[in-house]
């Protein structure tokens, strides 16, 4: 065969491809041609808009795909983070996580602490310029608690308002706690004094939606009319969203005009160093890199803590750990402060109690049972499980079925070495790892609380009180029940703290948790942002955030 | 062949059903579901009781299907429980066009190269040129596309900066010239997943082609060609071409829908907004209704590209009589 006959066939070949598959490719490419359409008016927008600067001002950061726009249903924080820019609530939390007006411009509290009234700002406005109303805020906190929309959270937070439970669970169609006293006054009762009360309230459950929007338009929350210093600008599934200043909002107008985040991409570090962003969350594998001195991302890096704790859990009711002196044998057992410094370099932070900083009560001193071999060893013999019966142990963690993690590890092998107790790792997706917990079916686990509002309320009530539904560990102390309940209600600050410390103290003790490490945010920060605001817990930033001119 | 088709198109929903039943089943059989993932870290076990009564997840799986099914021949896969507000639907349509374009520019690219490469092997049989082909190509496939994106996302995006190094821009950019000409350039964004999805497709087609041409050039109707007097050239293009042809048509479709299928992966790490890396989320978030339609749409693909392939081998070689029994 001659050379110029095959190449004769072999440019038919590709033709007859190119020509199919051309053709195919220009239907699709047609049907699919908004795609292209939608990026060009992008490009457009940057430029043409007159009085708000928002090409100069723009901050481009990397986002998740947020799970939901709606204030009365969102539990995650990738969705939270978009949430609290868009909407508000009567309270707010400030950059020093004090509990301001913010719809609200006063709050007068009845001297028994069971009757809020909130004057609403006569400057606070909705994105498309109307005035909010007191009716506005009762009709969204109904809409939050009501059967029909199935939140899952609205319960947590709304719950010490009267009604509001009986409400949720459709017992009765009034709800008495929240009532509109006249154009501009809201009045709010709830059900004992609670001074972590307007905490609460600075929750998305409490934010307020525009009725009009929602019952018109069944696609409301893809551009919702809301109250927050910012709106939704572009929200295009999958690829990018954007936030622009609402020039109604009575802040006036912030550094950040017009906040990207782009949702797709992969390494949002990557992407920092190509430019493409302007912030970048450094997970714990780059920390290294970022942190030495002659790396290229050295002088953008940034630490911060976070509002946050890891620990371990046992189910109490499970052997061994039904078993006080095994759990705090385990606990005594591992070196967290050489784990940090060796195994992470120092760049995350031991836990020195169950409450992180920032919560009230907090204090720098390690309240946790100490590294001690020879007092673990001493706590292990004490044990039933001493001599025999030691059942085999299984640590449950999540993960996709590779290695444990670096912490996890570390623990197993002193585990072994101070106690000789060999435990399996098992390994389970978030979903299954939910279902093992929720069932009661794990032995002990790895896994973190975030705090939601900065009181201790939140995290010793709510997962540590013997009757809370939401304590796994099934661990309850009757000491510790009446102390939490107690603090419940306890209107005198001094009080409360001391109450929830020793709370704090005795639940180390009895060691239901073993608290591992207080989160911390690891975060690059582009030249041409003066002042970045990384908060410790989901809270309104974009406003705090100055950019260079 | 009309009636073969329509036969095998009528088969299509009875597939379906075997397929979304299963589907439908294994993923409430297993550990955990989408009330439990979008609760989040406030997890009132009644609360969440009460949330799987309304939504009727606490009903027998069969019933579940049934309305399912029902709401699904009209159209209507629900809400996607991860993407609040949207129907199932409106999040994966767009995706879908994503994971279309990426899979089509793949195929572009593959069979040319492919062809080209697999004819030089058969045109060079027996000297170094065949077996470099084949070993360099093989080489190429050998690469886990994990690494190929990893590299290529260091070298092209980190280093030189010539490229993003994720996400998605589209397929084709237009440029204008002076105003007046348009000149189409591939998007930036395409060409790391390009290369990933398209380094292990060349062999297959490079070995299928050289195969088939060495092959058919041996047949005997090709020789009693070569016997009439034919022209080497006619023969070459009525008989060898026409009938090396037929085996690659059969692997367009099966290709594409493999690409499709292997998308998750290329799509997770690079960040690309298409149904592979959504049906990673779907399914690791235990959203029901996405994974079911995903199923619907990976399963349909698979089917109709079958039968595709079927059809094109019929149409190229007119001695298979597809459905008629003779």
């Amino acid at each position: 065969m001659s050379s110029r006959q095959l190449s004769g066939i072999l440019l038919g070949v590709v033709g007859i491809l190119v020509l199919a598959i051309g053709g195919l490719s220009a239907i699709l490419l047609l049907q699919g041609g908004e795609a292209q359409i939608s990026t060009s008016t992008e490009t457009q927008g940057l430029s043409s808009s007159a009085e708000i600067d928002t090409a100069n001002r723009e901050l481009r950061l990397p986002g998740s795909e947020p799970v939901t726009l709606d204030p009365h249903l969102v539990t995650d924080a990738s969705s939270g983070e978009y949430i609290v820019e868009i909407y508000s609530g009567l309270v707010t939390m400030n950059a020093e996580l004090e509990i301001v007006p913010d719809l609200a411009e006063s709050i007068e509290i009845s001297s028994d602490g069971l009757v809020y009234v909130f004057s609403l700002r006569e400057d606070a406005k909705f994105h498309d310029g109307r005035v909010v109303t007191a009716e506005d805020v009762v009709w969204s906190i109904q809409r939050a608690a009501s059967p029909e929309l199935r939140s899952t959270v609205t319960l947590e937070y709304l719950k010490d308002i009267v009604g509001v439970k009986e409400y949720y669970y459709g017992l009765n169609t009034e709800l008495a706690g929240v009532v509109a006293l006249d154009e501009r006054t809201v009045q709010i009762t709830i059900d004992s004094p609670k001074p972590y009360f307007l905490a609460k309230l600075t929750y998305p459950s409490a934010f307020v939606v525009d009725r009009s929007q929602i019952e018109s338009n069944r696609n409301w929350v893809r551009a919702p009319n809301a109250t927050g210093p910012y709106k939704l600008a572009e929200w295009n599934l999958g690829e990018w969203s954007i936030l622009e200043t609402s020039e109604h909002h009575y802040l006036g107008l912030p550094s950040v005009h017009r906040a990207v985040y782009t949702l797709a991409g992969g390494s949002a570090l990557t992407r920092f160093e190509n430019d493409e962003l302007d912030v970048a969350y450094i997970s714990i594998n780059d920390i290294d890199r970022a942190r030495d001195p002659s790396s290229s991302l050295y002088k953008y890096y940034q630490f911060t803590p976070s509002m946050s704790v890891s620990y371990i859990a046992f189910n109490v009711t499970q052997a061994p750990f039904d078993d006080v002196h095994i759990r705090r044998a385990m606990a005594m057992a591992i070196d967290r402060g050489t784990i940090a410094e060796v195994t992470f370099n120092g760049m995350i932070l031991p836990a020195t109690g169950i409450l992180p900083p920032g919560v009230f009560g907090y204090t720098e001193t390690d309240k946790t049972l100490p590294y001690d071999p020879e007092a673990a060893r001493d706590e292990f013999a004490k044990s039933k499980y001493a001599n025999s019966n030691m059942p085999p142990i299984v640590y449950t963690e999540t993960g996709g079925g590779a290695s444990a993690g670096l912490d996890t590890q570390a623990f197993i092998e002193q585990w072994r070495q101070v106690l000789g107790l060999e435990i399996e790792v098992r390994q389970a997706d978030w979903a299954s790892f939910l279902d093992l917990i929720d069932s009661n079916s794990a032995q002990m686990w790895g896994i973190g609380w975030s705090m939601d509002y900065p009181d201790p309320e939140n995290i010793l009530d709510i997962k540590l009180h013997g009757e809370s539904r939401e304590n796994n560990t099934l661990f309850s102390s009757s000491t510790i029940n009446e102390l939490l309940e107690k603090a419940r209600t306890n209107l005198s600050v001094s009080e409360r703290i001391a109450q929830y410390q020793e709370a704090e103290s005795l639940l180390i003790q009895a060691a239901p948790w073993i608290p591992l490490w207080f989160g911390s945010n690891h975060v690059v920060v582009s030249e041409a942002i003066e002042e970045w605001f990384e908060p410790p817990m989901t809270l309104p930033r974009l406003q705090h955030i100055k950019l260079k001119d | 062949m009309l009636q073969y088709a329509i036969r095998r198109i009528s088969v299509l929903p009875l597939l379906l059903l075997v397929i979304t039943f299963s589907t439908f089943y294994l993923t409430r059989w297993g550990p955990g579901d989408p009330i439990s993932v979008i609760a989040g870290q406030v997890r009132d076990p009644e609360v969440l009781a009460q949330i799987r009564e309304a939504e009727g997840l606490n009903d027998p799986i069969y019933i579940q299907y049934v309305r399912w099914l029902g709401d699904a021949s009209r159209g209507d896969f629900g809400e996607s429980y991860i993407r609040r507000g949207f129907t199932t639907w409106e999040v994966i349509s767009p995706r879908l066009w994503v994971t279309g374009q990426l899979g089509l520019a793949a195929l572009v690219v593959i069979f040319p190269i492919g062809i080209f490469a697999g004819g030089l092997g058969a045109r060079f049989r027996g000297s170094w040129a065949d077996p470099t082909i084949t070993l360099s190509l093989l080489f190429a496939a050998a690469i886990p596309g994990i690494l190929v994106v990893a590299v290529l996302q260091w070298l092209f995006a980190v280093q030189l900066s010539l490229l993003p190094v994720g996400g998605w821009g589209g397929w084709i950019d237009i440029y204008w010239i002076a105003g007046i000409v348009a000149v189409p350039i591939p998007d930036p964004h395409i060409y790391i997943p390009l290369t990933a999805y398209t380094l292990g497709g060349f062999v297959g087609v490079a070995r299928l082609v050289r195969a088939t041409v060495l092959e058919v050039n041996r047949t005997d109707y090709v020789r009693t060609a070569r016997a009439k007097g034919l022209s080497e050239s006619t023969v070459q293009r009525r008989h060898v071409l026409r009938n090396s042809l037929l085996p690659l048509v059969t692997v367009v479709a099966f290709s594409l829908a493999g690409i499709i299928e292997g998308s998750i992966i290329a799509e997770t790490l690079l960040g690309i907004p298409g149904i592979g890396s959504f049906l990673f989320q779907a399914i690791g978030s235990r959203d029901y209704n996405a994974i079911q339609a995903l199923t619907v749409i990976y399963s349909a693909t698979f089917i109709v590209m079958n039968l595709v392939a079927d059809l094109a081998y019929s149409l190229v070689d007119p001695r298979i009589q597809v459905g008629e029994t003779s």
